[in-house]
């Protein structure tokens, strides 16, 4: 049976027990969100000790099956206001499920202001005072500090500076196989552990025993069938491999759904310096490397290594929503700018979509100019010393919007909303709006033809089949979210069936289950009614799904505005 | 008289252009209304190659896409990630 660790920071205690039951058929998603429906009161303080941190493996996670190497991480969030799930990549995951371990939930508030390192072995957790030296430290270099005390190959999540000072956008950061950083970027789950005074977790799975497979020849089958999906696919066989997601900003660019100067229009004409194409260019004439996997087992590879003038590695998971949000939204026609703002945004611990879009806010506000990059950098900066612009910046764009008295304040459910227009790409915005996650554009981001009931196309500039659009997209979402996959492996699985049907009897495979694609449907729906539920008790009500006004103001080229009817809205939810 | 169109090219495409010396935008002489196919033509793009014709702002099949002088026209490979190419109109779904 697999374990079920708690680790209770009141009374500094470890609790080791056996899944209970009513987790046991859950894992990533389904089981972050389904325990902290069950197990957080809705109403509690998201930084007060009925918080409750649960970190889960998916069901494939740990298994030689490609990109199965997500975590997922849940909590009440201190941004929305409402249940999390925020996903990673990184060595984590895998070691959790090596060592058989269903979930690391930690609990409760120590007294004090020291900083702890919990430490995860084949012998149980402990608690231990954290090393003095890594307190404010760029997570950089405090993965390089914990993993020369405790072993060059553990696991390590950490929290930055921001997460020590409970921001709001903190995310929580996890080594790479490189010892670089991945993120569970959304929703500041970085505050709930740094309220805890968790400045690190480091897992050591010496000694596990791996992972067990029911039925190992089918499992073998169903995998070389699902790698031949990915492998074979033009997107994640060719085109995320050689750009990354950057492809997508010359796309939404002439899409016109590429939000430029906080959203007022969704064309610019500097997009190309700052879109993949020119990224994959400059990152080859500079020995870099266009392609890299975020954890072990990752056959997509849509990393990249970024170098900077003189060669060196300055970042990696250069993602299109963050140089997005900075290269168009900020108006910031710099692409060497951005990475060096990604690098801190990793270092320092904020989610670099939130912080990102607040970057734009602040220009709104008059703090800095538009388009200024150095201006960018230094109050980017801010946020590791704890000034109160700092802070403020890193408590998010509704924060920021607020203290300085801004109505055009792109968020949902206070998260900023990220980098696709909901005028031009309405699909999208009905996910924005509904989604229990706050605006987040991966809720609705997994598509199977066979789980899709949407006949005909979809015209991106109408309303027609975008209420079933979204909701389909964010069932599916919640099921793949599930399964310790990669969100990406969804542009696989849209073209080719058997890949959807190889990732299904993969999980048959493993536990001796006869799913069907029906049951994994129902999972996805149970997932969204447990988290809808969650929001439901902590006090939201269908005027939270909603929009900002200024998105009533049309959109450039198309000058589409964002017409759907409350109503409507409130459709995408109806199942 | 001859209008010209602008014409961008993303991805692998967008290496193409470089490798033929096209600026970003490349302006492309037409001699009036053309097919999407009848452009891949003029142009000397595989229609292998390109998944949507980007016409004004809007994804079509090339072999949907109508063309004319004083257009803005972006040619896309295979290879958009994941749900844009159903959100974007790319793909059919059902």
């Amino acid at each position: 049976m697999p374990k079920f660790i708690r680790i209770d920071m009141g009374a500094k205690a470890v609790k080791i027990e056996e899944c209970p039951e009513k987790y046991a058929g859950l894992a990533g998603r389904g089981l972050t969100s389904i325990f902290v429906a069950d197990e957080v009161k809705p109403t509690c303080h998201p930084l007060g000790k009925n918080n409750k941190l649960i970190f889960a493996p998916g069901y494939l996670t740990g298994t030689s099956a490609a990109n199965s190497g997500r975590l997922s991480c849940g909590a009440k969030s201190p941004l929305t206001g409402g249940i999390k799930e925020s996903n990673t990549g990184g060595t984590f995951a895998q070691r959790m499920s090596k060592m058989d371990i269903k979930a690391l939930v930690f609990e409760g508030l120590p007294e004090g202001d020291g900083f702890y390192v919990v430490k995860v072995t084949m012998d149980g957790a402990t608690i231990e005072e954290a090393p003095a030296e890594i307190i404010g430290m760029g997570n950089y270099e405090a993965i390089k500090v914990l993993q020369a005390k405790y072993g060059p190959k553990v696991g390590v999540a950490i929290i930055g500076p921001a997460g020590e000072m409970r921001l709001t956008a903190a995310n929580i950061s996890f080594a790479d196989p490189q010892s670089n950083i991945r993120s569970a970027g959304r929703g500041g789950l970085g505050a709930v552990m740094g309220a805890k005074k968790i400045k690190a977790v480091v897992i050591d799975d010496t000694g596990a025993p791996g992972v067990t497979i029911a039925n190992p020849e089918a499992f073998k089958d169903a995998s070389k069938r699902f790698t031949n999906a990915l492998t074979t696919h033009p997107v994640t066989g060719q085109a995320l491999p050689k750009y990354g997601t950057n492809i997508l900003i010359n796309i939404l660019n002439e899409a016109g759904g590429l939000p430029t100067k906080n959203f007022r229009s969704g064309r610019n004409e500097w997009a190309n310096n700052v879109g993949g194409e020119t990224m994959a260019a400059v990152i080859e004439s500079r020995k870099g490397k266009t392609t890299h996997g975020c954890h072990a087992g990752c056959i997509i590879r849509c990393s990249q290594h970024y170098n900077d003038k003189d060669e060196k590695y300055l970042t990696s998971g250069f993602e299109y929503e963050t140089i997005w949000a900075l290269g168009a939204n900020a108006c910031v026609d710099d692409l060497d700018a951005i990475a060096y703002a990604d690098r801190e945004f990793d270092d320092v611990g904020v989610d670099s979509i939130e912080t990102a879009v607040t970057v734009g806010v602040a220009m709104e506000a008059g703090i800095i100019p538009w388009g200024d990059a150095k201006a960018m950098l230094d109050l980017i900066l801010e946020i590791r010393k704890g000034t109160p612009l700092g802070r403020i910046l890193g408590s998010g764009a509704g924060a920021l919007g607020q203290m300085y008295g801004l109505s055009r304040v792109p968020t949902v459910k206070n998260q900023a909303i990220p980098a696709y227009d909901p005028r031009a790409v309405k699909g999208v915005g009905l996910t924005y709006a509904t989604t229990p996650m706050g605006a987040d554009h991966t809720a609705g981001y997994a598509v199977a033809t066979n789980i899709l009931k949407v006949g005909g196309f979809v015209d991106p500039l109408g309303k027609a089949g975008q209420v079933e659009l979204s909701r389909n997209l964010q069932i599916a979402t919640a099921a793949v979210d599930s399964t310790g996959m990669c969100l990406f492996i969804a542009f696989a699985i849209l073209d080719i069936a058997d890949g959807f049907n190889a990732l299904v009897e993969m999980i048959n495979a493993r536990y001796n289950l006869s799913l069907t694609g029906d049951d994994v449907v129902a999972l996805g729906k149970t997932i969204l009614k447990a988290e809808r539920g969650f929001n439901e008790r902590a006090g939201f009500t269908k005027a939270h799904d909603r929009l900002p006004e200024f998105f009533e103001e049309p959109c450039a080229p198309h000058n589409v505005t964002w017409d759907f009817t409350d109503e409507e809205i409130d459709e995408v939810f109806n199942f | 008289m001859a209008k010209s169109i602008e014409l961008r090219g993303f991805m692998e495409l967008s290496e193409l252009f470089r490798e033929r010396g096209w600026n970003t935008p490349h302006e492309v002489a037409v001699p009036d209304t053309m097919t999407g196919p009848e452009l891949l033509a003029l142009l000397d793009v595989g229609r292998e190659r390109v998944e949507v014709i980007f016409v004004n702002g809007k994804a079509t099949s090339p072999e949907a896409a109508t063309v004319a002088g004083g257009d803005r026209v972006a040619l896309a490979p295979p290879g958009v990630p994941g749900p844009y190419r159903v959100l974007l109109g790319f793909k059919k779904m059902g």
